[in-house]
C-alpha cells in the first residue's frame, strides 16, 4: 500500500496489516519532525508534494524492493501539510521471511524515497525565518 | 497548442503561482517551454538545478510536447 495523506497514521495498524504467515519479521523505519536544524529551533514543518507523481514514483520503488530483496509485502505513507515538531512524517513498513531482506529493504526504499519522489519540505525557525530544505545527506532522517 | 504548467516548492514561491496554462506552437519541446518561461519568469535563470516531468514521468529537454500535457518543474526533493 502507499498513501500520501494529511492525516497521521498508526504505527501498530500498519503492522497488524503485514502479519500473516510467510512473514517472520517486519521492519519498521518512522520519520518525524526534528526540533533543530542546524542549530535553530524548528517551529514546524510544511511538507508538499506532488502527489500524482509520489505516488506512481513511490509504487515503482515499491516494486523494485519486493522484487530485488523478495520482500513480502511493503507499505508507504508519506504525510504532507503542516506539522509539529516530534509528528510523523513518513512510514516504511517491510514484512519479510527473514530479518536480513527486511532491513535492507526499508534502508533502500527509504534512500530510494529521499533521492527520488517529489516532495519537499520547508523548515518554519523559531522566530519567523523559514526556509525549503535542500540536499540533506543520506545520513539524516 | 495548450499545455499546463505547474511549479513546486521554492520554483512556486519565485514565480508566484502553482499553476498555469501556457499557449505554445505545435511541434514544441521542453526546451522551448523552459525557454519561454525564463522569459516570462527571469528569476527562473538562476535555478538550473530543476527537473522536468511531463505527465508525471521524468523526460528530457528534447522531447516534443503535446496539447494537453501537464509539464511540472521538479526542484530537488527532500522527502522522507
Amino acid at each position: 500500500m502507499i498513501k500520501i495523506t494529511r492525516e497521521d497514521f498508526s504505527v501498530d495498524e500498519v503492522i497488524k496489516s503485514l502479519k500473516k504467515r510467510e512473514v517472520g519479521g517486519i521492519v519498521t523505519f518512522v520519520g518525524i519532525v526534528r526540533g533543530e536544524s542546524q542549530g535553530q529551533l524548528v517551529e514546524r514543518l510544511e511538507i508538499e508534494a506532488y502527489e500524482e507523481m509520489a505516488v506512481r514514483d513511490l509504487e515503482e520503488i515499491r516494486r523494485t524492493a519486493i522484487e530485488r530483496f523478495l520482500v513480502e509485502e511493503v507499505m508507504i505513507v508519506h504525510r504532507v501539510g503542516d506539522l509539529k515538531v516530534s509528528d510523523n512524517i513518513v512510514l516504511i513498513a517491510v514484512g519479510a521471511t527473514h530479518r536480513q531482506e527486511a532491513f535492507d529493504a526499508c534502508r533502500f526504499i527509504l534512500e530510494e524515497l529521499k533521492r527520488l519522489v517529489p516532495i519537499w519540505k520547508k523548515e518554519h525557525i523559531l522566530g519567523g525565518r523559514s526556509t525549503w530544505v535542500r540536499d540533506e545527506p543520506t545520513s539524516a532522517s | 497548442m495548450k499545455v499546463t504548467v505547474r511549479f513546486f516548492a521554492h520554483l512556486k514561491e519565485e514565480v508566484g503561482i502553482e499553476c498555469e496554462q501556457l499557449e505554445l506552437c505545435a511541434g514544441s519541446s521542453i526546451n522551448d517551454l523552459v525557454e519561454a518561461l525564463r522569459e516570462r519568469y527571469p528569476s527562473l535563470r538562476n535555478d538550473e538545478k530543476y527537473l522536468i516531468a511531463v505527465n508525471s514521468v521524468r523526460s528530457k529537454l528534447d522531447r516534443r510536447l503535446a496539447e494537453g500535457d501537464v509539464i511540472a518543474l521538479l526542484p530537488p526533493v527532500s522527502g522522507g
